[in-house]
């Protein structure tokens, strides 16, 4: 059975590609005239490929495919279709009359709900008649978009296309953005807006690109500016503001759907969760190129292993809810684990790719041509990820430490490399094997025993006890008393390899080590043993079994005989894996959390188990070289190694190859990485939520999404339908997790990856301009809307790519537009065709967000704090109520609360009721659009609520403390703060003796409330 | 850009114009514009309309005629045991103290499972119907032929907050509108003063997930369940929160309407800036309402006391339930009462780990007298001819008890495989029960009816076909039901 299943997924795999060729054919050569010389047969295979196919794909496959077989009838391949359904034949070839599939088709009873019209029959029963060819078998039906669901010709799946600048009429373009709208605009005679004042644009601008209100000294500034750069540069100093991350990591965080709790019944708060936010915001300031952006955020913690950016990065995958009450029920907890792979393939479909993947959880996707085995696929390559903390060194500061020691290593790799490319060359004159990836290979410390005991690279050196001596170029052990023990290590040891060339004395022996990692002294080790538990096989030894599992390799049969290298590889996500001479040795697995070997304080054992001798720790045999290297080793690497065991160069050999110069920057270089080492390990820890991977496991695709019901295995993948970028990562289907992880970022962010740019690209233009290009940014598929101005989209894409993906560069693209800069306002004879503004010819006002009219109010009456980062504020009270946590919102007031809103601890049950009123998302689910609603609730809150009132006040005070006691004056000043704009004369009338009866935090409440402050024209 | 509009006579001099509550709007030239943009309309158009506040959806109900205009929703945390309320199962002493017959191991919560309990509150038949009720709930027994008693309800989950998500949204999962909300947003509200879906909690506490039970999810925010608050003022932000003064407060809101009123008119009329001109008009009458509505005070002696106001026991969900009437009469959509809150130690909602007979006993003296008098005070007034009231729990109890496997003990695990719920009211087929579990009342074998189909009948009761009131979110015109639900036909009258 699985078999046959396999042959098919091969077939299908096989098809695929052709039906897509095909599909593209027709479409581009439609009308063209084929080939004269091919045969008949040919000829009707083709006719049925380009007129049939398409109309069973579209109209019949939906019900009857091999999964759906409805009235068991499959018409998708041709075995099947000509075997017929549970009323027997369908078809006869040659005689539509006696076919029951035209019988049905003519009475207009399939397809039930839309019958064919005339001439779609008509292609049928001209096919039957002229004998029912087959073509290219079977039917992919997801091959062709059709008026019920999308195929691979679908827009958005095809790659990007740099468009031709289409030449436009008006006279209002700046740049290539604005030829794309005003030629959609004149084909509507519809006629753009002029640019807007001075005052609307810099409260325009500042509003949207840090979601603040601009200062009154700026608007005076900008409105007095009269360069003709004055806008680029306001853009310029806008992108460059802190403040710029802070209001577009908001944005991300609403697509993440990013919470600082776990939600359900429990909704557990994550004191620790802040460091994704901080780093999102990081990320956009220093403008992080967004496929890295992204990269990171599904694997970083593979990509950068040791960089404590990168493990925070992936705190995106454990952004969402998560259900921490576990039933003892076996079945409900896998229901629970497929639903949390189901929330995080959902995130990532959508937010990167705009596709609704998880749709094909339980079957084919019904409006995209994604298939269940994708979305397994996809499942398999996240299946690791869970959540949790970590311990890290404290972010930011730790990561400039390992930049330092970065660096300073490069420059170390620098000078040695075309030493150790001369030792190797010389010592392989005749080796051909190609020495690119030996020269890469650095350990941190080795041993030659037959050169002797000392450390070829670093200061490891060894020293002997008992009986252990070198004889026959080899270290020499006894199992009784012989071992050798080395100088510390000089640096923090976390991701590792060991491995060591070893030959055993006799294969019944048990629990001796090849090569131990140990704290001096005892307790944490990590080691090549042989046999501590299963006779004859080799195991990763740990301290009381911490991180040992059984390998499942062979049993030993040649140690006794010759000499074996054994390999273990510690990778940053747990996973421990082991290779004899060269091979993988039985399966790696997921050993729990990396152990770290801090500086000064660990040593390398050989012979040994752990200290202290004795016991069944000591291994009978020999050690002829070992090494330990800094990192986890690839397979490659290591097949490599086993290769050549010359791959190894000392530190000797290669300063001997150096000039004295370059001698003197060796040894420095060496000394300022030692002193940073020490520098880092003093940095104090600071705990992380973020993913903890754990091992993947096998995944298959589930039979109705059933997890009681296995299918066939899935392998990590993406999706196969998208045009450009190869789906398959070449994992075996129990690839290490990180591997599988790494390879999804690098696919989704490739390049090549059709809507991976377009998506962001919509996506800020979503944010700039109220409305997507596409006006469903997370959906670019069937159910979505189709773009307004695809050769726009396109183009925005394809600079994107050209740029390195640089977001800033987007932005300022966008925002320097004739197109943004266009005023809001509408004309009494404006066009009424267009009331929506899908074809801008204005630009559109925007209600200020939730946060931003907390931001706003907070500057405007001067109380804001501009403080970045770190732990969020709480505007709630947490109390543990039983088991579960409860979130009591309070009006609290204080420098600490008084940051920016992307600050507040974003808690899934602990919303704030005023944020809510003016449509702050639940974090529980991804918010690609805000909505904007006006309700009564609203308008109570903005006039009643405490913190309104209390801006209100605070507003008043400042400016009768800025402006002094002059109304005039204070008037100016609060119009300047609260609307960007001075007071006209008749306001000044009115408003005066308002003021006057009434207060000054009176008008101020007033004017916060006002549809003026609450709108950006 | 004019300024006209500002200094006319108009804005100006006509004070009285801006009365708020009275008007909400300021001025004959806005009230013009809000015409023009569609947000103001004579009282003749609007009863010819239907509801003061319309629904959203694309695909407006009525689908069909609609049998209930409005519902209540009375949600029981923590499980109810339906084989000691209102599944009567008499193999159950039978079968008291003997190991759970067939292979089947039960994939229970908690993981322990023991001897088989008989029920421990005697059933009979009541009324003329005969439908058999326990002596968990007497009062609620002698309105017994009102009652359409499903007895053959599954969950898809045996923890409580995705099970009660299931039960208020039909997803397990958190960020799903409530039903409450998917009302609010298909039917809008007969009324333009209080909000379309109210949530009264437990006195004492929140369910578990708190507000995310009456999220809005997806959907607009005015759709969100509003909560009312059993001290204080009922709604928040509904007063001031400092001290204002009356004239000042009445000077601020007429400079707010002019204001509004000259931004708009330089913006040539906005459908968007109208709309919240609009809100503040709304809000200005909510704050007349809300405390209207709460004064239960207006209520008579006799009232109260059928509600059972003068009981300790009874108040707190007596007080509920008779402003739930009240919220209701105004033209309020959706009322959903809650009984019980967080879970934990010493339970304070329907969670009978450890002992169903304390637990239940203790639970149901506060909710049966209430319940009893509410169905009893709709009928009377003939509200209960176009309101529906829907009585759910998250899922059933085990008949087995959670405990060691030789010993009979005193709790019952969490059973999602087979649980009672009842609806009363328009157009159902009072004093009936439909479905069924098996001999033991562990598993719904007769009839299932999973929340999909519970949801797909309670729409269609309100004129709602549930595959067409939809919203689109992320890819997918989402629905209460998901892609499932299905009429249950059999319990229509």
């Amino acid at each position: 059975m699985n078999a046959l299943r396999d042959i098919r997924r091969r077939l299908v795999a096989a098809v695929v590609p052709i039906a897509v060729c095909v599909g593209a054919l027709a479409w581009a050569g439609r009308g063209n005239e084929t080939d004269a010389g091919a045969s008949d047969a040919s000829k009707a295979a083709e006719h049925f490929d380009k007129h049939v196919a398409p109309l069973l794909a579209s109209r019949c496959l939906e019900c009857h495919n091999p999964n759906e077989f409805k009235g068991k009838l499959d018409l998708s391949a041709k075995g099947a279709a000509m075997r017929g359904g549970e009323n027997g034949a369908v078809i006869a070839p040659g005689d539509p009359d006696e076919s029951l599939l035209w019988q049905y088709v003519e009475a207009d009873e399939m397809p039930p709900k839309k019958p064919l019209a005339d001439a779609e029959k008509e292609i049928l029963r001209k096919w039957i008649a002229a004998g029912a060819a087959w073509g290219t078998d079977p039917i992919d039906r997801f091959a062709y978009t059709s008026d019920a669901r999308a195929g691979y010709d679908w827009w958005s799946l095809q790659p990007v296309r740099r468009p031709v600048l289409p030449d436009a009429k008006s006279a209002d373009v700046r740049g290539a953005i604005d030829r794309f709208v005003a030629v959609k605009r004149e084909e509507r005679g519809l006629v753009g807006s002029r640019e807007a004042e001075r005052r609307v644009l810099i409260r325009r601008l500042t509003f949207d690109l840090l979601g603040l209100p601009p200062s009154p000294d700026d608007v005076q500034a900008f409105a007095a500016d009269a360069s003709p750069d004055a806008y680029e540069r306001l853009v310029d100093r806008l992108l460059s503001s802190p403040h710029f991350g802070e209001r577009w990591g908001r944005f991300w965080l609403d697509v993440v759907r990013f919470g600082e709790s776990d939600g359900y019944e429990y909704d557990k708060l994550r004191p620790n969760a802040w460091p994704y936010r901080d780093w999102v915001i990081a990320a956009l300031n220093e403008d992080l190129p967004y496929d890295e952006f992204v990269a990171q955020q599904i694997a970083g913690d593979v990509l950068r292993p040791g960089d404590p950016h990168g493990t925070v990065a992936v705190g995106f995958l454990v952004a969402g809810p998560h259900d921490g009450l576990k039933p003892a029920g076996e079945v409900m907890l896998k229901i629970m684990r497929q639903d949390e792979l189901e929330d995080v393939v959902g995130v990532i479909g959508q937010t990167f790719l705009g596709l609704t993947v998880h749709c094909a959880r339980c079957h084919d996707h019904k409006f995209d041509p994604i298939r269940q085995v994708d979305y397994y696929r996809l499942t398999s390559a996240v299946a690791g990820y869970s959540h949790g903390e970590r311990e890290m060194p404290a972010a930011a500061s730790a990561a400039a430490v390992d930049a330092l020691i970065a660096a300073a290593e490069r420059r170390i790799r620098e000078l040695e490399e075309p030493a150790r490319r001369r030792i190797l060359a010389r010592r392989g004159a005749d080796d051909d094997k190609g020495d690119e990836p030996l020269a890469a290979l650095r350990p941190l410390a080795a041993w030659d025993f037959a050169r002797g005991l000392d450390d070829l690279v670093g200061n490891a050196d060894g020293e002997a006890s008992g009986s252990a001596a070198i004889t026959d170029r080899a270290l020499r052990l006894d199992g009784k008393s012989g071992f050798v023990a080395t100088a510390p290590l000089e640096r923090d040891i976390r991701e590792k390899t060991l491995v060591a060339v070893v030959t055993l004395d006799n294969l019944q022996q048990q629990g001796g080590a090849a090569i131990s990692i140990q704290r001096v002294g005892g307790g944490a080790f990590d080691a090549i043993v042989f046999a501590e538990r299963d006779l004859g096989r080799w195991m990763a030894g740990s301290e009381g079994f911490a991180r040992t599992k059984p390998f499942n390799g062979p049993e030993e049969t040649d140690a006794s005989l010759r000499p074996v290298q054994m390999a273990i590889v510690y990778r940053v996500d747990g996973t421990i894996a082991a290779y004899r001479d060269g091979k993988p040795y039985g399966e790696a697995y997921h050993g729990g959390p990396l152990q770290t070997f801090p500086a000064g304080k660990t040593q390398l054992l050989f012979g040994l188990r752990h200290s202290p001798a004795g016991g069944n720790r000591l291994l009978a045999g020999a050690v002829h070289r070992a090494a330990l290297f800094d990192r986890a080793l690839s397979a490659e690497e290591i097949a490599a190694l086993a290769r050549d065991a010359s791959a190894i160069v000392s530190s000797d050999e290669i300063l001997a190859q150096l000039s004295p110069d370059e001698r003197r920057l060796h040894r420095d270089l060496n000394d300022e990485v030692a002193a940073l080492e020490k520098q880092r390990s003093k940095l104090k820890k600071q705990a992380v939520y973020t993913c903890v991977p754990q091992p993947g496991g096998v995944a298959h695709v589930l039979v109705r999404g059933n997890p009681q019901q296995l299918g066939q295995v899935a392998a990590a993948g993406g999706l196969s339908t998208l045009r450009g970028v190869d789906a398959d990562f070449g994992l075996a289907p129990d690839a290490p997790e990180g591997e599988r992880r790494s390879k999804l970022a690098r696919w989704i962010t490739d390049r090549n990856n059709p809507l991976f740019a377009r998506v962001m690209a919509n996506r800020l233009w979503h944010y700039h301009f109220g409305r997507g290009l596409v006006d469903t940014p997370n959906d670019f598929g069937f159910s979505g809307s189709r773009p307004t101005h695809p050769e726009l989209l396109d183009y925005l894409a394809a600079e994107f790519v050209r740029g390195g993906f640089a977001l800033k560069q987007l932005h300022r693209s966008l925002v320097s537009s004739a197109t943004y800069r266009q005023a809001s306002t509408v004309a009494d004879d404006a066009p009424k065709a267009d009331s929506e503004n899908r074809w801008l010819w204005r630009k559109s006002p925007m209600r200020l967000e939730a946060e931003v009219v907390r931001d706003a109010m907070l500057a405007a009456a001067g109380e804001l704090n501009a403080a970045m980062g770190g732990p969020g504020f709480h505007d709630f009270r947490a109390y543990v109520h039983r088991t579960t946590q409860f979130y009591e919102p309070l009006d609290v007031s204080g420098p600490d609360v008084q940051r920016r809103t992307v600050y507040r601890t974003w808690a899934r049950g602990g919303r704030n009721p005023f944020l809510d009123t003016l449509d702050c998302p639940d974090p529980s689910t991804t918010t690609p659009k805000r909505s904007v609603t006006t309700t009564p609730l609203q308008a109570m809150a903005m006039w009643n609520n405490a913190f309104v009132l209390r801006m209100a006040e605070k507003l008043a005070a400042r400016v009768a403390r800025e402006a002094g006691d002059e109304p005039e004056e204070q008037l100016d000043r609060i119009y300047a703060l609260v609307l960007s704009r001075p007071a006209t004369d008749d306001e000044r009338e009115v408003l005066g003796d308002f003021v006057e009866e009434n207060g000054l935090a009176a008008l101020c409440r007033v004017l916060l409330n006002s549809n003026e402050f609450m709108y950006v024209d | 850009m004019s300024t006209s509009e500002f200094s006319t006579e108009r804005a100006i001099d006509r004070r009285d114009f801006f009365s708020w509550a009275q008007y909400g709007l300021g001025g004959a030239a806005l009230a013009t514009l809000l015409v023009r943009d569609g947000f103001a309309e004579d009282a003749a158009a609007s009863a010819q309309r239907g509801p003061k506040i319309p629904g959203e959806a694309d695909d407006p109900p009525p689908h069909h005629s609609a049998k209930a205009k409005r519902a209540i929703h009375i949600c029981l945390c923590g499980g109810l045991s339906h084989i000691d309320s209102f599944d009567y199962k008499p193999a159950l002493a039978k079968d008291h103290g003997q190991k759970l017959g067939g292979d089947e191991r039960p994939d229970v919560f908690f993981g322990q499972v023991g001897l088989i309990r008989k029920n421990d509150w005697e059933f009979a038949q009541h009324g003329k119907s005969g439908l058999w009720v326990s002596a968990l709930f007497p009062h609620i027994a002698k309105m017994a032929d009102e009652l359409t008693v499903i007895r053959s309800m599954v969950a898809e989950s045996s923890s409580h907050t995705p099970a009660t998500f299931q039960e208020n949204s039909g997803f397990r999962f958190n960020g799903f509108p409530a039903a409450g909300a998917w009302l609010s947003y298909g039917l809008g509200n007969d009324t333009d003063e209080l909000p379309a879906y109210v949530v009264l909690p437990d006195t004492r506490g929140l369910p578990a997930g708190g507000t995310v039970n009456w999220t809005n999810g997806f959907l607009p925010a005015r759709h969100q369940g509003v909560m009312f608050n059993t001290q204080g003022p009922a709604v928040r932000d509904l007063i001031p929160s400092r001290e204002i003064g009356p004239s000042v407060e009445r000077a601020s809101r007429d400079l707010l309407v002019r204001l509004n009123a000259r931004h708009l008119a330089e913006r040539g009329g906005s459908d968007a800036l109208s709309a919240r001109i609009e809100s503040y008009g709304l809000a200005a009458k909510m704050q007349l309402a809300v405390p209207r509505v709460t004064h239960l005070d207006d209520e008579t002696a006799a009232t109260q006391e059928s509600y059972g106001l003068h009981r300790d026991e009874t108040r707190d969900f007596g007080r509920n339930c008779l402003l739930a009437r009240r919220l209701l009469e105004q033209g309020v959509r959706f009322v959903q009462l809650f009984s019980g809150g967080a879970f934990g130690s010493p339970r304070i909602n329907w969670d009978g780990h450890e002992d169903v007979v304390q637990n239940h006993t203790q639970e149901a003296a506060r909710i049966d007298q209430p319940v009893a008098a509410l169905l009893a005070d709709l009928r009377q007034r003939g509200l209960l001819d176009d309101t529906l009231v829907l009585f759910t729990t998250e899922f059933g109890r085990t008949p087995f008890t959670q405990s060691a496997a030789d010993v009979v003990g005193k709790g019952r695990d969490h059973n999602q495989y087979g649980f009672s719920v009842w609806l009363a009211g328009a157009g159902l087929k009072p004093g009936v029960a439909y479905g069924a579990t098996d001999d033991i009342g562990w598993k719904a074998v007769d009839k299932p009816v999973p929340w999909h189909d519970f949801h797909a009948t309670v729409l269609h009761l309100l004129g709602i076909d549930h595959t067409r009131l939809t919203y689109y979110h992320n890819g997918i015109r989402r629905r209460l039901t998901n892609v499932h639900g299905h009429v249950v036909s059999e319990i229509l009258s």
